[in-house]
C-alpha cells in the first residue's frame, strides 16, 4: 500500500463519498507499518521475523453511531467501496455534512527517531541479546534458561477528516523482553522483565542491557524465598512505578467516556464530584517524550495532550474520543486510539499516573501494623459497571509492625474502584513511570504506560491462604 | 501467490520454505438499546513465509501479496535469516506426519442480508428494552466471518480449509446498589446463521438471559474468608483449565517453565478428570485437520482419569526435547462430564460458592500457584442464593485438580473448549 497515492483531492472525494447518505463526521486513516522481531533462546539468536502491512480505514459517524470499513488495497474502486460501506450507518438520503477544506496540522515531535529501525540490521541487534544472555547466566549459577525478544515497529499514519484536518505522524516502538528460569534444590522459579519506548535503534544501549539483566536476576532469585500470603482484607502499600496498574484498572477504564456515554460505568454520573481524598491528582498523559503511551496526534487527528482526570480529588475529565466529546459537549482529549487501520477508534488510555503527594514510602510502610507491600505486577482487569478491579502481584513483602518481613508472590488483589480510591490514605513523593511493555486490551490492543508514587490503600482484599 | 512465494524463496537461496495464506471477510453489527450503533466490514488477507536458509530459520509476512512486494520481502528476509545462528531443530513437517487429504470445509454457503441482520439484532434488543425499570442498556452484537486458509511447503504439504462462524452476543447493564451497574451476557455461535437464530421462528432468548443474570447480581457482598466447596460454571471453567494446557505446551516444557515438566504418565488430577482433544467433530469450533505447520490432527485422550497422557509438541519442541511430535496446541477439548447442571450439582452442597465469573488473576506456570478474582453466588443448603463478589480464589493447580469431585453434563457447544460445570472440594477463598 502506498500512502502517497492518496492525494488531498483523492481524500476529499472519499470523504464526500462516505458522507453521501448523511452523517456528522467522517475520517480516513491511512497506515503503513513494518514490524521486526528477533529471539534469543537456549543461548542463540536463531529466529527472526519481519511483517509489513498497510491499509485504509474509513469511518462515518452519525450521532453516536459508527459505520466502519477498511481495505488493504490502494485501488480507487476498493477504497470507494469501503467508503460506501461505512456510509450505510447514516440513514438519510440527504447529505447533512460536507467535508471542509483541508488544512495540515503542525505537530510536536515527542519521539524523534535518531536511528531508523530499517537501517538497523539483525547483525547489529544480535550482540545486545547475546550480552544480555551472558550477563544473566554469569550473574547466578541457578539460571537454567533465558529467553529474550527484541521487537521494533515503525508506523506511518496519515489522517484526513471532514473537519478539514490533515495530519501525518511517524510512530516508532521498541520493546525488549526477557524471561529467566532458575532452579535450586529442585525448586524452579521464573520471572520476566521488559522495557519499551517510542524510539528508534538508539533504544539499544549497554546501559539498558545491564539494567534489565540486574532486574531479571533480582526478580527471579527473590521468588525462592517468597510465599503466597495469607488472604483477607488488609492495608496495602503499593510501590512506585508499576503500581500505576491500580489507576489503569480502578479508574482509567471507568473514565473512558464511551462507557460513561452509555451509562454503564460506575463513574457515569460522578463528573464534578469527589472520588478521592483531597490532594490526589490523576493524569492521563500523551506528551511524555519517548513514552510508550505518547502520541503527537491521536488516531482521530486530535493533538496528543495531557488530561487531568482527577484534580485534587474531584473527577474533572473523562477520556474522550470525538463521539463522546460531542455527546458531553466537551473538547476531545486526544484519547481516540485504535490498534491499526483495521479498527475504529475508541477512548483509550495513554500514560496514566498520579501526581506526587507529601509522604515518604518509608512513612507509609511504618504506619501499617499488618498488611502487604507490593512492587511487581503482571496483569489486571476491571468490571466497568460493578467497579470491581484486580491486579496480579508477582512480588512483594508482608508488612508487620511497620517493617517489611516475609517476601510474598503470586497473589491477586481485588477491590472496588470508588471504594479503593476513597481508601487511598497516603501518597508518597516518589512518582515513577513503569516503562514495561504494558498493553491494554479493550476489543483491540493499545500500547500504554502507567505510573504512581507509592501509596497506601487502607483496605483491599488480598488473595491467599486462609 | 503461494506457489510464487515458495518458488521465490527457493530462487533466493532457501533450501526449504512453508507458506500460509489467509483470506478473511468479516462483518459486525451492533445495536445499543433501540438503534443501530455500529456497522463494520472487513476484507483482508495475509501471506506468511517460513524460510529455512543454510540451516537457519526466520519468517516474513505481508498483507500485500503482489509479485514485486513478495520479491522484495524475500530478498530482505533471506538476507536477514543468513545473519542468524543455525537452528538444526527447525524442520518442515515430515511426510508421514503431515496432513494429506481433502480440504476442510466447515462453512455456510450463503450470506446474510444486511437488512436481515439489522432486523434480527433490533428484535433481540427490543425483547428486553424498556421491559424492566432497572435496565440501563442492552447491547446486541452480531458478527460473521468467512476464513480461507492455505498451507503449503516445498516438500509437498498442501492443505486448505474454509470456515464460517456466526455469533450473537448480548450484554445487559442494570442499576445496582448506589452507582454500581452490574452487567451480564449471553452468547450463541455456530457455522450457520440459523445456529444463532436467524431465520428461525422461535424468538432469541439471549437478551432475556443476559438481563436475568444481570438482575440477579444486584447487591452483592463478600463473605468470610475460608475453605469452601466450589462449583465453577460451564461458561468460565476453561479459565481454570488454561494453566494446565499452557504447562503442557512445548514452549513452556522445553524452557523448563512448567509445573508439569516431569509429570508425563503420572497422576496429576483426581480420577474425575478425563480430557479429550477431538479435532474431527464437524460443526464445532476448533474442528480442524491440521495445525499451523501442517501436522495431522488426531483424537487424543490428553488426561485420562487424572493421568497425564500427552504434551502438546510441535516438530520444533519435540526435536529439542527428543520426543515424538504430537500437535502444537489442542483443537477441540472435551472434559468428560457426568450428570447435571450447575444447579443440580449445587443441590448436594450445604455451604459453598458458585463461581460464574473470574476477574483477573494469573497462574505461575513454573510452580502452578494461582490466584483469581471471582464473582458468583453463595450456595446454602442446596440452593443458589445471594450474589457474592470482590473475593479471590487462591491455590496451586495440581492441588486444585486433585480436588475435582464431579463434572456436570452442561458443556456449551459454542466454544472450542467444551467444559461442563465443575465441582471442587475445599478451595481457599479470601474475602472478609
Amino acid at each position: 500500500m502506498d500512502l502517497t497515492t492518496a492525494t488531498d483531492m483523492d481524500s476529499y472525494k472519499l470523504l464526500n463519498l462516505a458522507l453521501r447518505k448523511g452523517g456528522d463526521y467522517a475520517d480516513l486513516y491511512f497506515e503503513q507499518t513494518t514490524f521486526h522481531s528477533i529471539v534469543l533462546r537456549d543461548g542463540e539468536v536463531n529466529a527472526a521475523s519481519t511483517h509489513n502491512e498497510g491499509g485504509l480505514g474509513i469511518r462515518v459517524v452519525s450521532g453516536q453511531n459508527t459505520g466502519y470499513a477498511y481495505t488493504e488495497s490502494s485501488l480507487p474502486r476498493d477504497r470507494e467501496e469501503a467508503a460506501r460501506t461505512a456510509s450505510h450507518i447514516a440513514q438519510g438520503l440527504i447529505r447533512t455534512s460536507q467535508p471542509a477544506a483541508i488544512a495540515t496540522l503542525n505537530l510536536p515531535d515527542r519521539y524523534r527517531i535518531v536511528k531508523p529501525w530499517e537501517e538497523f540490521s539483525p547483525q547489529e541487534k544480535m550482540p545486545f541479546l547475546y550480552d544480555l544472555n551472558d550477563r544473566i547466566f554469569s550473574a547466578d549459577k541457578r539460571v537454567k534458561k533465558v529467553t529474550a525478544q527484541l521487537s521494533d515497529s515503525t508506523s506511518q499514519i496519515e489522517i484526513y477528516n471532514s473537519l478539514g484536518i490533515h495530519c501525518a505522524d511517524i510512530r516508532p516502538m521498541a520493546s525488549l523482553s526477557v524471561s529467566c528460569v532458575m532452579e535450586s534444590g529442585g525448586q524452579r522459579e521464573s520471572a520476566s522483565s521488559s522495557r519499551s519506548f517510542r524510539m528508534g535503534g538508539e533504544f539499544l544501549t549497554p546501559g539498558l542491557i545491564e539494567e534489565l539483566a540486574r532486574e531479571i536476576i533480582d526478580r527471579t532469585s527473590f521468588l525462592f524465598g517468597a510465599k503466597q500470603p495469607n488472604g483477607g482484607e488488609m492495608p496495602v502499600v503499593m510501590a512506585a512505578g508499576g503500581s500505576g496498574i491500580l489507576l489503569h484498572e480502578a479508574i482509567g477504564h471507568a473514565f473512558e467516556a464511551d462507557f460513561a456515554r452509555k451509562k454503564v460505568s460506575i463513574f457515569s454520573d460522578m463528573m464534578g464530584k469527589r472520588v478521592c481524598s483531597p490532594g490526589i491528582t490523576v493524569i492521563d498523559d500523551g506528551t511524555i517524550a519517548g513514552n510508550r503511551g505518547s502520541l503527537n496526534v491521536d488516531d482521530e487527528g486530535v493533538p496528543g495532550q495531557k488530561t487531568y482526570m482527577v484534580t485534587d480529588g474531584i473527577l474533572t475529565s473523562f477520556l474522550h474520543d470525538r463521539i463522546s466529546a460531542r455527546y458531553f459537549q466537551a473538547e476531545p482529549t486526544g484519547n481516540g486510539r485504535r490498534e491499526s487501520f483495521r479498527y475504529m477508534p475508541l477512548p483509550r488510555m495513554r500514560a496514566t499516573y498520579m501526581d506526587n503527594g507529601p509522604d515518604t514510602e518509608e512513612a507509609l510502610i511504618a504506619s501499617v501494623k499488618k498488611g502487604l507491600y507490593v512492587d511487581t505486577f503482571s496483569n489486571g482487569q476491571v468490571q466497568i459497571g460493578a467497579g470491581d478491579f484486580t491486579f496480579y502481584v508477582k512480588s512483594g513483602y508482608l508488612i508487620e509492625n511497620g517493617k517489611l518481613t516475609q517476601p510474598i508472590k503470586d497473589t491477586n488483589i481485588i477491590g472496588n474502584g470508588p471504594e479503593a480510591l476513597a481508601r487511598i490514605t497516603g501518597v508518597a513523593n516518589n512518582c515513577a513511570i513503569d516503562n514495561g511493555t504494558w498493553t491494554c486490551g479493550k476489543e483491540q490492543s493499545c500500547a500504554v504506560s502507567c505510573g504512581m508514587p507509592s501509596v497506601l490503600v487502607s483496605s483491599l482484599t488480598v488473595g491467599g491462604r486462609v | 501467490m503461494c506457489d510464487y512465494a515458495l518458488q521465490g524463496a527457493l530462487r533466493k537461496g532457501a533450501q526449504h520454505a512453508r507458506v500460509a495464506a489467509i483470506s478473511n471477510t468479516a462483518n459486525e453489527l451492533s445495536v445499543l438499546n433501540d438503534s443501530i450503533e455500529t456497522i463494520q466490514k472487513a476484507v483482508d488477507s495475509s501471506l506468511m513465509i517460513h524460510l529455512f536458509v543454510d540451516g537457519r530459520y526466520g519468517t516474513c509476512s505481508t498483507n500485500k501479496a503482489d509479485p514485486a512486494g513478495i520479491d522484495k520481502l524475500l530478498d530482505d528476509a533471506v538476507a536477514s535469516v543468513r545473519l542468524l545462528a543455525p537452528d538444526p531443530f527447525r524442520i518442515l513437517v515430515p511426510g508421514e506426519l503431515r496432513y494429506e487429504g481433502d480440504p476442510l470445509y466447515s462453512a455456510h454457503r450463503g450470506s446474510v442480508d444486511t437488512g436481515v441482520k439489522k432486523a434480527f439484532l433490533s428484535g433481540c434488543a427490543a425483547s428486553v428494552w424498556g421491559k424492566d425499570p432497572a435496565l440501563i442498556s442492552v447491547t446486541a452484537g452480531y458478527s460473521d466471518y468467512r476464513r480461507w486458509l492455505h498451507l503449503a511447503d516445498t516438500d509437498g504439504l498442501n492443505c486448505t480449509s474454509e470456515e464460517t462462524w456466526y455469533s450473537l452476543s448480548v450484554e445487559c447493564a442494570v442499576r445496582g446498589r448506589g452507582d454500581a451497574r452490574p452487567s451480564d451476557w449471553d452468547y450463541l455461535g455456530g457455522i450457520k446463521p440459523e445456529n444463532i437464530g436467524i431465520g428461525k421462528e422461535t424468538p432469541c432468548t439471549c437478551a432475556a438471559t443476559a438481563l436475568e443474570r444481570a438482575l440477579s447480581k444486584r447487591n452483592p457482598g463478600k463473605i468470610a474468608s475460608g475453605r469452601y466447596p466450589v462449583i465453577v460454571e460451564n461458561r468460565v471453567a476453561a479459565t481454570l483449565l488454561a494453566p494446565l494446557i499452557e504447562a503442557m505446551s512445548g514452549s513452556s516444557l522445553q524452557q523448563q517453565n512448567s509445573f508439569l515438566l516431569d509429570k508425563l504418565g503420572k497422576s496429576i488430577a483426581s480420577p474425575a478428570l478425563t480430557l479429550i482433544d477431538n479435532p474431527h467433530r464437524k460443526g464445532s469450533p476448533g474442528y480442524r485437520f491440521f495445525d499451523n505447520e501442517g501436522l495431522r490432527t488426531a483424537k487424543r485422550t490428553v488426561i485420562e482419569s487424572g493421568r497425564l497422557n500427552t504434551f502438546f509438541l510441535s516438530t520444533y519442541y519435540a526435536l529439542k526435547m527428543q520426543m515424538p511430535p504430537t500437535i502444537s496446541s489442542p483443537s477441540l477439548l472435551f472434559l468428560k462430564g457426568g450428570k447435571g447442571s450447575a444447579a443440580t450439582i449445587a443441590g448436594s452442597m450445604k455451604n459453598g460458592i458458585f463461581v460464574t465469573g473470574f476477574n483477573g488473576g494469573n497462574c505461575n506456570t513454573a510452580t502452578g500457584d494461582f490466584s483469581y478474582g471471582i464473582e458468583g453466588y453463595k450456595v446454602e443448603n442446596g440452593q443458589i442464593t445471594y450474589p457474592v463478589n470482590e473475593m479471590v480464589m487462591t491455590g496451586n493447580m495440581l492441588d486444585l485438580w486433585n480436588r475435582l469431585l464431579a463434572a456436570g453434563d452442561d458443556a456449551l457447544t459454542t466454544m472450542s473448549w467444551q467444559i461442563p460445570s465443575l465441582l471442587f472440594d475445599n478451595i481457599e477463598f479470601a474475602g472478609l
